[in-house]
């Protein structure tokens, strides 16, 4: 593409449908692959455990900006979700016997009709009202799974036993590294899917939800069928976050789905970008990313400036405040949108627009 | 970048103390023992969680200063997991990956939910968590639990109210959590099997409440004399300040973790004349074990009396795994978990001079101890009732 096109123009609609329009994007999209490919070798098991959770964050993160950012359906209730995936696969596998892909695959069903469910005030209740809704069934659940003793077997938390897949346990020694190619898969997986969920009229009706929902019914949309299909879709990938949660981590208790999950879900898709599937991985990568590398720098700086390290959750907390906060003035579309901003300004170059 | 930090401190550890290895990190034989500490600095029980790791961490200065064990340095990575038993994992996680031989831990809810991985991955784990379960080899394998278990603690208070007062209603008040909720079953069963004629109820307190008054209120409705309490000293100096206002006729009996010097600070003059079941002798109680901790206390400036038991608790349970340690290495064995469990299991009781009961563990029991002393508070400070008393036989 010459330096002085003036844009991306479409001459046709199979050229405006494809999903990747420039030689930039698509070598983009080698340079991610390789880089994936490569990852872990080049890591410690250390970083490497934090990038498959930020896999695992990033999952959920598609998930909350389908509804959210594509649907318009703020929701408060993203713990509480991920809560039911992972009880849903870590007591399928543990009580029921359950291989582990076919619990994970229940979990998604069963954290989709939850979902859907909870998504039934969602027909009356809009914007603020609907978060406090959301709220409700965070705490409900929440609620249920830290007081049914039956769930844990008294104990308070659930024990899942180290991953076997196909008669195969994960080796102790090897744990993070066969966990990145579960997770990355699975990331990738939900990518696609969600990416090209919003080329089909279900995705396409989200959005004019979204837009305007009286303008959406008008042109024939179901806005019933299409909320409480946009709260199925969406917990549906956040009951897989869920279930990766229980067998990575191979403890499920409620403290991990807490109202605190929820709120930095919704902060990872603000950071990311509303209404972009690249910015909730975008997003997902900082807001994880951000407390280890704080841990970083205190660390090195710890002779200089102790306090950074003696108030390291205070500065932790303070710091993902203030990011939140920098975000929302600065660039509210989030680091989708920085992207695509530092792209058009080399596309550009040397004309501004 | 991590790596290269530890790396240069190691180095320069090595060369500062001049040995034969000194400019050579690679000598197998001198290789520092990595120790994890989970520690809460900032949680919700951080009021006893920071004397704790500071004791934990004074008795490895200590150490490390006197040569360390045979030759080997102990380097303690110590970190903040805020009480969250999802941080606790990540802390755990990262010791591992950064070549910790054993764990300290803290709480009960995040040593439960350790309970399995450090079994899975042969790490023998000390944790300041005193819950029953973790003292069977047979469900925790690779869990040691130094003091007397919080049920040990609670049927004590019991054998000793039932010995005073017969009737009594007990009214436990307990933190919300499975620290708070670990020694319940077992007290009620112990009533029953004891047969005693002491009324029972259970009171999950609602965590940073700024009074208790709607708890003592019910227990008043029960008719309580007595008021257990399994929490940490800030909400029990609460309750005590509550009774006092209340002008309520109830005594309060601490358990291990608010029976303690914050405790009398805290609730001041509303402390008077209640009583606590402590392990662990405090600074106050002098004992011979004191003496190495106070010279060590005395040569860094700390004010002892002012870091209070925790600290000394802290200082022994390190001491406890050290020992373990010791006796793998004087074994001429390798420092992997499995050894040093056997170590543990195998060691003569750890003597603290009196600070807390010998010490014991072996292959069918990780129960170091079942005595713990009685104290009352008179005038703002611990007087002994009962030393040494184990639940009756």
């Amino acid at each position: 593409m010459a330096a002085t096109a003036a844009g991306v123009f479409h001459t046709s609609y199979a050229s405006e449908l494809r999903l990747r329009h420039t030689s930039a994007e698509r070598l983009r999209l080698v340079v991610v692959a390789a880089g994936l490919l490569t990852l872990p070798w080049l890591v410690s098991p250390y970083w490497l455990g934090i990038v498959n959770t930020i896999g695992i964050a990033a999952i959920g993160a598609v998930g909350l900006n389908i509804l959210v950012g594509f649907t318009g359906q703020i929701s408060l209730g993203q713990g509480g979700f991920l809560a039911v995936g992972a009880f849903t696969s870590g007591l399928l596998v543990q009580r029921a016997g359950l291989p582990v892909p076919l619990a994970m695959l229940a979990a998604v069903l069963v954290t989709a009709v939850v979902g859907a469910f909870f998504g039934l005030p969602a027909l009356r209740l809009k914007g603020l009202y609907l978060a406090i809704a959301t709220i409700a069934s965070q705490e409900i659940i929440i609620f249920v799974v830290r007081r049914w003793g039956w769930l844990t077997g008294g104990q308070g938390f659930l024990d899942v036993d180290r991953l076997t897949l196909f008669g195969w346990r994960v080796p102790r020694t090897s744990f993070e590294f066969v966990w990145y190619w579960i997770i990355a898969g699975l990331a990738v997986l939900a990518v696609v899917t969600a990416r090209n969920l919003f080329r089909t009229a279900l995705g396409r009706s989200f959005m004019a939800v979204r837009d305007h929902d009286i303008a959406a019914s008008a042109i024939g949309v179901d806005l019933t069928r299409t909320k409480l299909l946009a709260f199925a879709v969406s917990s549906g990938y956040v009951g897989l976050a869920g279930a990766l949660t229980a067998h990575y981590t191979q403890t499920v208790t409620w403290e991990r789905f807490t109202i605190d999950v929820s709120i930095q879900y919704l902060a990872m898709i603000i950071v990311g970008g509303l209404g972009s599937i690249a910015g909730a991985v975008y997003g997902a990568a900082f807001i994880m990313l951000l407390p280890p590398l704080l841990a970083e720098l205190a660390d090195a700086l710890r002779n200089r400036v102790p306090l950074l390290a003696d108030q390291l959750p205070a500065v932790q907390a303070a710091a993902f405040g203030l990011v939140i906060v920098l975000f929302l003035l600065f660039e509210p579309r989030g680091l989708d949108r920085i992207w695509r901003r530092v792209k058009d300004y080399v596309r550009f170059w040397p004309f501004r627009y | 970048m991590r790596k290269l930090t530890l790396a240069a401190v190691a180095t320069v550890l090595l060369a500062g103390c001049g040995g034969p290895t000194a400019g050579d990190g690679g000598n197998e034989d001198r290789k520092d023992i990595v120790i994890g500490v989970i520690a809460d600095l900032t949680g919700a029980t951080a009021d006893v969680g920071k004397p704790y790791n500071e004791g934990m961490l004074a008795y490895i200065d200590n150490l490390n200063a006197k040569g360390g064990v045979d030759g080997h340095k102990i380097k303690a990575l110590s970190e903040d997991y805020q009480y969250k038993v999802p941080t606790a994992e990540e802390k755990y996680k990262k010791f591992v990956a950064e070549g910790a031989v054993a764990i300290q831990g803290w709480g009960t809810g995040d040593s439960e939910a350790l309970r399995s991985k450090v079994k899975d991955d042969e790490l023998p784990f000390m944790s300041a968590s005193y819950a029953e379960v973790l003292t069977d080899p047979k469900q925790s394998p690779y869990n040691f639990v130094v003091a007397p278990t919080y049920s040990d603690q609670l049927r004590v208070a019991i054998d000793h109210i039932a010995a005073q007062d017969p009737a009594a209603q007990l009214a436990v008040l307990h933190h919300d959590s499975p620290f708070g909720t670990a020694p319940l079953a077992d007290a009620e069963k112990w009533i029953k099997d004891k047969g005693y004629q002491l009324g029972f109820k259970a009171y999950p307190m609602k965590a940073g409440a700024t009074d208790h008054v709607g708890i003592l209120q019910q227990a008043k409705a029960q008719g309580a004399k007595y008021v257990v309490i399994q929490n940490v000293s800030s909400p029990a100096a609460v309750v005590a300040k509550d009774i006092a206002a209340q002008k309520l006729d109830m005594k309060i009996v601490c358990l291990n973790w608010c029976a303690d010097e914050l405790f009398i600070k805290v609730a001041g003059t509303a402390a008077e004349g209640h009583l606590m079941i402590q392990p662990f002798a405090p600074p106050g109680i002098t004992k011979p074990g004191h003496q190495t901790v106070r010279d060590y206390c005395q040569g860094k400036g700390i004010d002892l009396d002012d870091r209070g038991l925790h600290f000394v608790q802290g200082w022994y349970t390190m001491h406890a795994m050290v020992k373990g340690i010791e006796k793998t290495l004087g074994g001429g064995k390798e420092l992997t978990g499995p050894n040093i469990r056997a170590g543990l299991e195998t060691m003569p009781a750890v003597d603290t001079g009196g600070v807390i009961a010998p010490i014991k563990f072996s292959a069918d029991s990780h129960r170091g101890a079942t005595a713990s002393n009685i104290y009352r508070v008179s005038g703002g400070k611990f007087t002994e009732v009962t030393a040494a008393v184990a639940p009756k036989a």
